[in-house]
Order: C-alpha cells, then structure tokens, then sequence
C-alpha cells in the first residue's frame, strides 16, 4: 500500500478529518474544513477569504470556488462512505447556481446516492447563513480505483 | 469605454477582455492569465502550482481548480459575444475530464461562446496541457444575462 493510501487509510480509521484534507493540497489551499454534526453526518467548510472573490462589485464568491467545495465535499463524502477506501477520481461533475455566494463562509453537505464496482454518483448542497436557502447544488459521477 | 463599442476590433476586444479578468479577484489569485482574445475563442493559461494538486502520488492536478479556470475563461468567452459590457452569471457548468491533469504542466482554457439568446448565452470549452488533440477535460456552460450594464 503507498503512502497516500496509508495516509487516507489512518485518517479515515481515526475520523481524522484534518489528516484527511491534509492530504489534498487544493482542498488545503481553499481552507476546507470537515465537522461533524449532532447527527453524525458531515459538513464541509470554506471560510470566505477575500482572494476567493469572484465578482468584487456585488462581493460574490468565484463560482469555482463554490463549485470546488461541493466537489471535495462529494469526493470525500464517497471516500468516506465506502467500507474499502478507495479513492473516487470524479468523471464529470454539475453545478447549478442558485444564488450568488456572498462574501461569507459556506457549507456544504453531501450524499453519496451510489456506489458500485466501479462507479459512484454524488450529490451536494451549499449553503451559506441559512439552510433552507441553498446557493449551488452539484452532482457528480466518480470512477472507483482500488488503492 | 461606453457601450457602444466595436467587439470585433481585436485591440478593443484584448483591452475588454484585460479589464474583465483583472476585475476578478480570484483569477490573479490563481494565476489564470489571458493569453488570446482576438477570436472568438477565448484562450487563458493557468501556470501549474503545488497548491492545484488533487493526487499527491499520482502527481494530478485538483478537477476543482480546472473548473474554476473554465468557469472564468467561458464568462470572459460570453462577455465578449454580447453586445455592450452587460453583466453575466453563471447558471449550470459540466465538466467531463476525459484524463487527469498531470502536475508541472500548466493548463490551458479554449472557451467559446457559440450561441446567444435574449436571455442566454451558451459556452463550451475544451482544457489541455499546450497539446490540444490531448484534451484532459471538457465544459458546458449556460451563462443568463443581467440586461444591466457592469458599469451600471
């Protein structure tokens, strides 16, 4: 087993969400963050930063910025789900936007809807002050490698 | 600059397209550069850094920072086709990543904007690493328009 593997195997053992961001630069570089809800489920975190700005008039948020989030959100969601950590290289992914991202943090939750042999499909919300006001939401189709 | 300016003089269409970029904060964050706007193909280059990286092991760039990158070079594609300086959106963007992006290399974007509606405006755009019959991903973009100008 490599190291990245490893690496992923022993953060996932322990639910160790910062290991587990850790070892993805980009996901570090954007400031995710994992916590864990009362019920168990997880949400993803960006902090607003204002190198994350996208349009600077409204402020918004860049919409990659968003759209990253809800893709790590999905990619960790489905890592984290499988009994055998496997680590799931998206195929394609969609965003829709519903909002603009205003210039605070944003959460995301996802759901893995499936996950095959080879292949799993995701879904993720982003939200920012309010829940029930949802700013993008994405889907994504991953091919599944054995690590 | 007004709206009543000619999109199709190349020296209008490159400063148009130097001010829209430099409007937006992340782009120079990242270091997404214009490198051509004299078509109606957009070309941008985002220079590889360590922070872009998805795969430690395997050496492959985050799919997460290439669709930042297409999502900016196919707004810049559709701010160009439109007439005047009019406020855009994106609505929904896919991606399909046909190979990964290997790190060190750097990615560029090829956005075209191919149709224009009173309300919309329809983008593609393919990603390579400098050898565009090797794409590593591909986008669809739907952008709405604002009517309102982004002087305004």
């Amino acid at each position: 087993m490599s190291t990245r593997a490893n690496a992923l195997t022993a953060a996932l053992a322990g639910a160790d969400y910062p290991a587990l961001v850790q070892a993805v630069p980009y996901a570090t570089y954007l400031g995710l963050a994992v916590e864990l809800a009362e019920d168990g489920s997880r949400r993803y975190v960006m902090d607003f930063r204002d190198d994350l700005i996208g349009n600077a008039s409204l402020p918004a948020l860049h919409g990659g910025t968003v759209a990253s989030l809800l893709s790590l959100a999905m990619q960790f969601e489905a890592l984290i789900d499988m009994p055998a950590p496997r680590l799931p290289d998206p195929v394609d992914v969609t965003i829709d936007y519903w909002r603009s991202a205003g210039p605070v943090r944003c959460t995301a939750t996802a759901r893995l809807i499936r996950s095959g042999r080879h292949v799993a499909q995701a879904q993720a919300v982003c939200y920012q002050e309010h829940v029930d006001r949802p700013i993008a939401f994405g889907r994504s189709a991953f091919v599944l490698r054995n690590v | 600059m007004d709206d009543t300016i000619d999109k199709t003089d190349p020296a209008v269409r490159a400063e148009i397209a130097r001010r829209f970029a430099a409007a937006i904060p992340h782009n120079a964050a990242i270091g997404l550069v214009l490198e051509d706007a004299a078509t109606d193909t957009v070309r941008m280059r985002l220079g590889y850094q360590a922070a872009f990286i998805g795969n430690v092991e395997a050496g492959l760039w985050h799919t997460g920072i290439a669709f930042t990158a297409a999502d900016s070079a196919c707004g810049l594609a559709v701010f160009l086709a439109l007439p005047g300086l009019e406020a855009i959106a994106t609505l929904d963007l896919r991606m399909d990543h046909l190979r990964p992006a290997l790190a060190g290399a750097d990615l560029v974007i090829e956005a075209t904007c191919h149709h224009v509606t009173e309300r919309m405006a329809f983008v593609n755009a393919d990603l390579h690493q400098d050898d565009p019959a090797r794409c590593v991903a591909r986008a669809t973009a739907t952008f709405t328009r604002t009517g309102k100008s982004v002087l305004a």
